[in-house]
């Protein structure tokens, strides 16, 4: 009950229906009420009516009364039966307790009209006649039957409404529901909504009641896609402006190598300098991370890649020598697909550099590509320690390290990768490269080939 | 050898000037456009570092001015916009080379002697990446361990290939381009043999190969 209650008072939907419902139920009462009030009314006076109309056919075809034997006529029912007598006899009646024998003992003096009395333990209606010869007629019905067909005829009349009563509720619930759903739709399109996602919402077909809200709520996307905007903004600047000093520092430490220094000199500059390397990776990529999430429209191209593996390979190939990592390609079949050059080559340079980051010296790293029904898999995997399930969800999180890692990177990568998949509609999905002993890391990308049909070569 | 650097951050400025002058260059060091257009005027240099991110006349300004008066002179731009609208902005406005900062010193001495060579025309008689070093004129290769040694022409072509671009991955289709002439049959494993006898005559790390991809000679030692 209470549930119902938080419902009535949350939701107009709610109180809507049943609002229209109580609206409906009370009108139906009250005019049920009164179609039964003068159904009722309108029985009596028919009933009235044909006392009146046997008195005046009494009187005007002058018929004399004979008053029947005992014995039954066929159909005969005494308790609807319509009598008719001289009010005269009524004395010859004095002390009759039995109501069906005619005739009965009304009181001899009743005025002309209407009336209804109580005669042998009976209620009756009686209608008094005075006929044109001076006789007084009396005509009678029991009052019983009377009103029990009155009260059915004025219950024939509250049917239309019984009936009219559960179809109006369903007729108004099912409205309300319909009347209601552009604001569900509107709900779940807001929802399923991707995070970048900010342009506003179409209000062209709503209703005009709730369009003002959609506008307030458009305002506040287009305000927060700004702020979102700016913040990303300073990022890049900040990041930016950071080039300079940075370049000046790592240019002074270079120099400075360069001139002859005692050997501690030597091996104090040594981490200077790597920490100076690292800024600067970090820096770059920062600005990797803020242009992968800018909205700026990228050109598409169709792209090998193959030939993106490649250029990453010719510019990582030093760092997996440096760890004597075993790195290459699995597989003859390079795949073409419709994407922007630079993102492709990003996203997949921060995988690769993660890989051959977090294998140890010795290991091996493998990208390959497939093709399953238009969807193109790109695969890279490791030799390392893998990432757990748990920490899978976190390790996109912008400068998020695993547990227990030495490994100097800026936290980004993974970042950068999502972004860009984010931004491509691509999907990003981790694994182990060794599913029964849970280690490896193996992250597959599967992206659509895009629109063109594009005829796959082989390349090597 | 004259270079004018113009560079208005003096932290940079300063250490650039230094180790130019480390690297045995004169250089002259000013800070705004309109400094360096009167320099140019007065002075003849053999190359011209530019940033783009100048007080009063931009960088890019600077180099339509210094083209606009058919000055030819060896131009590259060190700056740290990297847009692509920039770079192609200075690559197109007549730059000859584009580096983004932060950069290594010796990359900035690198692309200055590749701008210096290409500009003066002297065609080159060596390829080296600092493992290898290969003759083009009397075809030799030499090493650390084994100086002087000769090649055929077709290891010689190979090498020559891979040296062009030392650190480029060239994939077997590649190197047979490189190896035979329009309408000449391609022996079956010729790029494995060659590589194979290459590496007999020179020692195993003079050619890397990439899994699935090809094969390269490293970029430096």
């Amino acid at each position: 009950m209470d549930g119902f209650k938080k419902r009535l008072s949350d939701s107009v939907q709610v109180r809507l229906s049943v609002a229209l419902s109580l609206a409906i139920l009370i009108v139906a009462v009250l005019a049920g009420m009164f179609a039964f009030v003068s159904a009722l009314d309108e029985a009596h006076e028919m009933q009235d009516d044909t006392l009146r109309q046997v008195a005046i056919l009494f009187d005007r075809q002058q018929m004399t009364l004979h008053y029947p034997a005992t014995e039954k006529i066929a159909g005969d029912d005494e308790e609807s039966r319509v009598i008719v007598q001289y009010l005269a006899d009524s004395s010859k009646a004095a002390g009759n307790h039995d109501d069906s024998v005619i005739p009965l003992p009304f009181s001899t003096t009743l005025a002309d009209g209407l009336s209804t009395l109580n005669i042998a333990g009976e209620d009756f209606r009686a209608l008094v006649r005075t006929t044109a010869r001076g006789e007084r007629i009396v005509v009678a019905q029991e009052t019983g039957v009377r009103d029990k067909e009155a009260r059915e005829s004025a219950l024939r009349s509250l049917l239309p409404f019984l009936i009219l009563f559960p179809v109006l509720l369903l007729v108004v619930s099912d409205l309300v529901h319909k009347l209601f759903r552009p604001i569900a739709t509107l709900s779940d399109d807001l929802d399923r909504r991707d995070k970048q996602a900010l342009h506003p919402i179409d209000e062209h077909h709503l209703p005009t009641e709730i369009r003002p809200f959609v506008v307030a709520i458009n305002r506040l996307l287009a305000r927060v896609a700004q702020s979102m905007e700016t913040q990303r903004r300073f990022i890049a600047d900040a990041a930016h402006e950071l080039r300079s000093p940075m370049t000046a520092l790592s240019l002074q430490a270079e120099r400075l190598k360069a001139t002859p220094m005692p050997t501690q000199a030597v091996e104090r500059l040594l981490p200077l300098s790597c920490g100076i390397e690292r800024s600067r990776k970090l820096i770059d990529q920062l600005l990797a991370l803020a242009a992968a999430q800018s909205n700026a429209e990228r050109p598409q191209t169709t792209v090998s890649v193959h030939e993106v593996y490649r250029r990453v390979l010719e510019d990582l190939l030093p760092l997996a020598e440096r760890k004597n990592i075993d790195i290459g390609v699995e597989g003859t079949e390079d795949v073409q697909l419709v994407i922007n050059e630079m993102d492709l080559l990003i996203l997949v340079k921060n995988l690769v550099d993660n890989a051959i980051r977090y294998t140890p010296c010795g290991g091996r790293v493998d990208l390959s590509v497939a093709l399953a029904q238009e969807i193109v898999i790109l695969q890279v995997k490791d030799s390392g320690p893998g990432i757990t399930a748990d920490e899978q969800v976190r390790v996109f999180d912008p400068f998020y390290r695993s547990v227990g890692t030495e490994e100097a990177g800026s936290g980004l990568g993974l970042s950068i990768v999502r972004a860009i998949a984010e931004r491509t509609g691509a999907g990003v999905r981790l694994s182990f490269s060794d599913e029964t002993n849970k280690r490896g890391l193996c992250v597959s990308i599967e992206l659509k080939r895009g629109s063109d049909q594009i005829p796959m070569y082989h390349s090597v | 050898m004259r270079i004018l650097l113009v560079e208005d951050d003096p932290m940079i400025g300063d250490a650039i000037q230094g180790a130019l002058s480390d690297a045995s260059y004169a250089t002259d060091w000013v800070k705004n456009g309109l400094t360096a257009l009167s320099a140019l005027q007065t002075q003849p240099y053999d190359l011209v570092l530019l940033d783009l991110g100048l007080p009063g006349k931009d960088g890019l300004d600077v180099l339509d001015s210094i083209r606009a008066r058919n000055n030819p002179v060896p131009l590259l731009i060190i700056t740290a916009r990297d847009s692509l609208d920039d770079r192609l902005r200075g690559l197109d406005g007549g730059a000859d080379d584009y580096l983004l900062k932060p950069f290594d010193m010796a990359e900035l001495l690198a692309r200055m002697r590749a701008v210096l060579r290409r500009n003066g025309g002297s065609a080159q008689s060596l390829l080296d990446n600092g493992v290898v070093a290969l003759d083009l004129v009397s075809k030799q290769a030499s090493t650390a361990e084994n100086p002087d040694v000769q090649l055929s022409s077709r290891e010689f072509a190979l090498l020559q290939a891979l040296l062009i671009r030392p650190g480029a991955i060239l994939s077997r289709s590649e190197l047979e381009d490189r190896l035979y002439g329009w309408g000449n049959e391609v022996e079956s494993n010729a790029v494995e043999f060659l590589i194979h006898s290459l590496r007999r005559k020179l020692g195993n790390q003079v050619i890397k190969n990439v899994r699935g991809m090809g094969w390269m000679v490293s970029k430096s030692a």
